[in-house]
């Protein structure tokens, strides 16, 4: 899941400032599941920008408004009170309100802060476990990533301020090298052990993106 | 084994009043009994080390210029530069003619004033030693290193607190890092490590921030001296009073 968090209300106001019809896009995925863009938070949305003076022209939950199979299908459902919108809030991840915006090519305003691809423990505690960083080591370290478990981001750790157990950053969690170690050790991952990893290749990086 | 003291670039001291005590540190170095124990002759005698402050390169240009019989280090880290910038300092190091570099991957800005900075980490120190050591990049021209792997004298800091920084180790050893410089913590060190880099014929310096060391840097020294050393680094913040200049 993509975790977002709900935007201080002051920001979308000041975003909606010169428009008076506005619709509203909730997620029905990942920003459904982190609580900032399903059906209530919709709802919610539109009863603040009804109160501010503004006329809501639609309000509709797409499934995954990244993905623009499902967008095209969905957005035909508001598609004559799309006409009469000038502009739109989204409440998804900035994917979501990116694909839209280039779909629709209206104004389209984020209602939430995109923060990383995350695992729920419960509803509201999340963890980062992945960065997307192109290169998927995870096969070569006993299964945890170094690269976003290190606050450092470190390929080829640790670094010398650990202190054997915790890591040096936030002294409450385990260095990832040191479980790492342990995990690699457990399924006897001699071979692993001692790979030197070559610096990361950030033109990867450049290469996915689309303008 | 050689006693060295480390210290930051000046931030506030103007630099030349900086290099003049710090030659001055040197000299009194000298005059006390630690120059007894001084017998690590190809080490540095003092490491400049570059954070937040005057430009560490200019100061070791300055002082080799001024003071040419001064061996002088140059401890950098991973988290303020990226790549380019490294082998552009390390072109400079070696056209001034440093060949003692000291890279540790540094303190995480979270842990400084600098608290919402980006820190870099586009390398890390296995990383700068391929590039020095492996030929990693040299589908460039001018690498330091690409013509002549061994210039540079790569130490490279660690800690040594658990099994996991034996295995960084052997993986430094195995890319042809030349000295290690063990971050102390005031807890006991693993003397099988130790050994273990002393068989691979390196050089294991002790990286010592003098609060640890209280009012007697002898009793440090001597408390520390069965662990078959090369040397011990001090890290020291003030060159008119510190550590040394109290003995």
């Amino acid at each position: 899941m993509f975790l977002t968090e709900k935007k201080d209300i002051k920001e979308i106001d000041e975003a909606l400032n010169k428009y008076k019809k506005v619709g509203i896009i909730g997620c029905a995925s990942c920003a459904s599941v982190c609580l900032t863009g399903g059906s209530k938070e919709v709802r919610e949305m539109e009863k603040h920008l009804k109160d501010s003076g503004k006329e809501v022209t639609f309000t509709i939950s797409i499934d995954e408004p990244c993905d623009k199979r499902v967008l095209r299908e969905d957005i035909r459902f508001v598609e004559d009170e799309m006409k009469n919108t000038e502009a739109v809030v989204v409440l998804s991840c900035g994917t979501g309100v990116q694909t839209i915006g280039e779909f629709i090519g209206k104004k389209t305003v984020s209602g939430t802060d995109s923060k990383y691809i995350a695992q729920t423990e419960h509803i509201g505690e999340y963890n980062a476990l992945c960065g997307g960083c192109d290169e998927c080591r995870l096969n070569f370290t006993g299964g945890v990533c170094t690269i976003t478990l290190c606050p450092k981001g470190l390929l080829n750790g640790p670094c010398e301020g650990h202190n054997g157990i915790n890591c040096e950053v936030y002294e409450d969690k385990e260095c990832v090298f040191v479980k790492s170690y342990e995990l690699m050790t457990k399924y006897s991952e001699e071979e692993n052990l001692l790979k030197i990893f070559n610096p990361r290749d950030y033109g990867l990086s450049v290469k996915r993106t689309k303008i | 084994m050689r006693i060295i003291p480390q210290i930051e670039t000046p931030v506030s001291e103007n630099y030349i009043n900086f290099e003049e005590n710090l030659i001055k540190l040197i000299d009194e170095i000298k005059k006390t009994e630690l120059s007894n124990i001084d017998t690590g002759q190809n080490l540095p005698q003092i490491i400049i080390e570059q954070n937040f402050g005057v430009n560490g390169l200019l100061l070791c240009k300055d002082l080799k210029d001024k003071y040419g019989n001064v061996n002088i280090a140059y401890a950098f880290n991973m988290r303020d530069k990226n790549r380019i910038s490294i082998l552009s300092d390390l072109i400079t190091l070696k056209q001034i003619g440093i060949k003692d570099i000291i890279a540790s991957e540094g303190l995480h800005p979270l842990k400084t004033v600098f608290n919402a900075a980006k820190p870099v980490y586009d390398l890390d120190i296995l990383g700068l030693g391929l590039i020095l050591k492996r030929g990693f990049m040299n589908y460039l021209e001018h690498i330091p290193g690409k013509d002549t792997q061994d210039f540079f004298n790569l130490g490279a800091v660690v800690a040594l607190s658990s099994a996991v920084d034996g295995l960084k180790i052997k993986k430094l050893i195995n890319i042809g890092a030349d000295r290690f410089i063990i971050n102390y913590t005031g807890k006991n060190l693993d003397e099988d490590i130790i050994n273990y880099i002393k068989s691979e014929k390196k050089e294991v310096i002790l990286l010592v921030k003098e609060s640890y060391i209280g009012n007697s840097l002898e009793n440090f020294i001597r408390e520390n001296v069965n662990l078959n050393l090369d040397g011990i680094i001090i890290k020291i913040l003030d060159e008119k009073t510190n550590v040394f200049t109290r003995q």
